[in-house]
């Protein structure tokens, strides 16, 4: 006999389905690369062993973890104060090079005796604003002539890039070290440097946090976070109320290009310490954008999801000493993204088994998705 | 005459705006249903790895081609459950698509035994016509010179045209993208219309990926289509969703593509990061143009119902 599932929108979503279903979802993503690991002929259980023991065992695995989460949040926040407002912002990648490129620059034109918290508040700031202008780039377009900012973003992004190289591979610029046989980025005086606190670990996972509770204060407890999620939820109702789209547009925009910058000064003054495209080019940005469909738009969720996921990042490096290939964590983290996507169905609907006798009578028609169970 | 820069030029632009044309015109398919995938550039990848590995294992390059089609088919029905049954957001769908897709070619391309690393191209790639057609003055190397799937991409361009225009599935697809619930009343599956479109968008993408691998760039490399799926998503937008005009972007693009090419070849130095830009910049400031354009007809272009999931109930 066939059976038929039943689908109903819910009514409520309560905190146990906001939080669960993603969670099932993470769950069930780690089951499919358990399934592709073992059929790639490995040990999913070893795998998973090795992974953990290497991202989250001891202080030493958690400070590199938490080291890599720190521009993850960064970049998560970034998609998610656009993904509030039903913007997509793309750009994180290039955005954060511009910040790199914008911080890298202060750093080495000021005076290496700048104290420290002077050196290091004046390359977040340019950092930012060079984050922001990229940012507006698509903001602009998109705020005058509903230009796609997927695409604009996207672009801009490849030419980022390409700026980037460009800088330390493809000239003597100011950027460049002239010294280094291989090229690479001048690096930065000790003022310009993020203290460490433990190993990898530096101060900019504090910067990190921080921004996520001012942006969940921002979004959740001001008039103005309101008001970008009311464009969010409804564009036209929020014109009739008055709001201004276009130049809330071009904010949101311009402060996620921000956040997606400052991702790039840490990483340039915590990690790098000089601009250095090839280690800068680690999918940070697009990796933002997992992190944030993962925490479903919500700051504070950013920071445990980008966790996670660093989590697995800089397990992978490990992973070759037992003979599985890195690239399993990208596989992981599309999963990921692919599940979670996925269980955005079951927050908003309830599926339910209907047997055929009863279907007929009950509540009023719904959607039906034919299943031979 | 047949060594001439300009020459030189034209035919490779034709031979690097094919990827970006079966991917662009899949594309144009899939959204005159009203559906939307981002998610060309993952497709492409997984086309690209799964189509290099066919061409070592058969040294065909049409079995190549349908293969790595196939490979983007795979990726493209994942985004139909999720976009068309579960109604899932189409964007984050899609992205989803880019970064499964770059994830799970890099891990096929390097966990093979051995790598597709570290493979040659086993595919030979022959032109199509004999040399007496290609060797004459001009038009041989530009009209004849290439293999069999530049020409299988003018004949998808007309095919489309055709079909969508003149043909009473064609309507019916175009009436799923621009008003489902009235398709639905005249008794077309909005469901299946999708997932249809959506595969043949898949397996343009993927095709157009092992064209890359296989006839141009002859190696696999993780992330190797850089960016081309993107541009094959623009595209789309300034076609106008039009199979005609995206055969003339791509060739546009495809010229850009080998723009640092026929530089080289004329003797002009301009740094290779600049070239690499000049694509994007192109793409970039068309989709504005597009955009701002005060010609409404060009900007309504879209099909009315793109991105919309649809669902019966609520109508």
């Amino acid at each position: 006999m066939r059976n038929r599932l039943r689908v109903m929108p819910r009514g409520v979503t309560g905190p146990e389905v906001r939080f669960g279903v993603p969670l099932g979802a993470l769950a069930f993503a780690l089951l499919l690369g358990a399934i592709i690991l073992a059929f790639a002929g490995n040990d999913p259980i070893e795998a998973y062993r090795t992974m953990f023991d290497s991202s989250l065992n001891g202080w030493k695995a958690q400070s590199r973890t938490l080291a890599l989460a720190t521009p993850l949040i960064l970049t998560g926040l970034a998609a998610a104060v656009a993904f509030q407002m039903r913007v997509y912002n793309i750009g994180g990648e290039g955005q954060l090079y511009l910040g790199a490129i914008g911080a890298s620059w202060v750093g080495l034109a000021l005076p290496a005796s700048t104290p420290t918290p002077l050196m290091l508040s004046a390359m977040l700031i340019v950092g930012a604003l060079a984050g922001a202008c990229w940012a507006l780039l698509a903001a602009i377009p998109k705020a005058y002539f509903n230009a796609d900012e997927i695409i604009t973003t996207l672009m801009l992004n490849f030419i980022a890039l390409s700026l980037m190289n460009w800088l330390i591979f493809g000239s003597r610029s100011f950027w460049r070290d002239p010294r280094r046989p291989v090229p690479g980025g001048k690096r930065l005086p000790e003022s310009a440097i993020m203290p460490s606190i433990s190993g990898r670990l530096h101060i900019g996972i504090i910067i990190a946090i921080v921004a996520a509770i001012f942006l969940w204060w921002l979004l959740r407890k001001t008039s103005w976070g309101f008001q970008i999620r009311t464009i969010g939820d409804s564009p036209r109702a929020a014109r009739y109320a008055g709001m201004s789209v276009r130049r809330k547009t071009m904010a949101v925009l311009a402060l996620s290009g921000a956040l997606a910058a400052i991702a790039g000064v840490s990483e340039v003054s915590g990690v790098t310490k000089g601009l250095e495209p090839i280690a800068l080019t680690s999918n940070i940005g697009f990796t933002g954008i997992i992190v944030a469909v993962v925490a479903r738009s919500n700051p504070l969720g950013v920071v445990p999801v980008s966790i996670f996921l660093a989590a697995i990042a800089t397990s992978g490096s490990r992973l070759q000493s037992i003979g599985i290939d890195v690239e399993v964590v990208f596989l992981l983290q599309g999963l990921i993204f692919l599940t979670v996507t996925a269980g955005e169905f079951f927050v908003t609907n309830t599926v339910s088994l209907a047997h055929p006798d009863t279907s007929a009578t009950g509540s009023p028609p719904t959607s039906e998705i034919k299943a031979a169970i | 005459m047949n060594d001439s820069v300009v020459i030189l030029s034209i035919a490779s632009a034709i031979v690097a705006s094919t990827p970006i044309l079966f991917a662009a015109l899949g594309e144009i398919i899939t959204n005159r249903s009203g559906v939307m995938n981002l998610g060309i550039e993952g497709m492409m990848l997984m086309g690209a790895v799964i189509g290099f590995w066919a061409g070592n294992t058969t040294g065909s390059l049409i079995v190549a081609i349908i293969i790595g089609g196939l490979g983007g088919v795979a990726l493209a029905l994942i985004h139909a459950v999720l976009a068309v049954t579960l109604r899932v957001d189409q964007t984050v769908s899609g992205l989803s698509l880019v970064i499964v897709g770059s994830g799970f070619s890099s891990f096929i391309g390097t966990s093979g035994e051995p790598s597709l690393l570290s493979a040659r191209n086993g595919v030979d790639v022959t032109p199509l016509f004999p040399s007496a057609l290609r060797d004459l003055p001009a038009i041989g190397p530009i009209l004849f010179g290439h293999d069999l799937v530049v020409y299988l991409g003018v004949i998808a361009v007309i095919t489309a045209t055709y079909v969508l225009n003149r043909t009473a599935v064609g309507l019916a697809l175009r009436a799923v993208g621009e008003d489902p619930a009235s398709a639905d009343a005249a008794g077309i599956s909005v469901t299946k219309m999708r997932y249809i479109a959506t595969a043949i968008g898949g397996f343009g993408a993927g095709a157009g990926g092992a064209y890359l691998t296989v006839a141009i760039v002859g190696t696999w490399q993780n992330g190797l289509t850089a960016g081309i799926g993107w541009i094959a998503v623009a595209l789309v937008i300034l076609a106008g969703w039009r199979p005609w005009l995206a055969l003339i972007g791509a060739l546009a693009f495809g010229g850009l593509n080998g723009l640092g090419f026929t530089l080289q070849l004329a003797q002009v130095n301009v740094p290779s990061d600049f070239l690499k830009m000049m694509p994007f910049i192109a793409a970039y400031l068309v989709v504005i143009a597009v955009s701002a354009s005060p010609n409404r007809a060009r900007r309504l272009a879209a099909p009315a119902a793109l991105a919309q999931p649809y669902s019966r109930e609520a109508r």
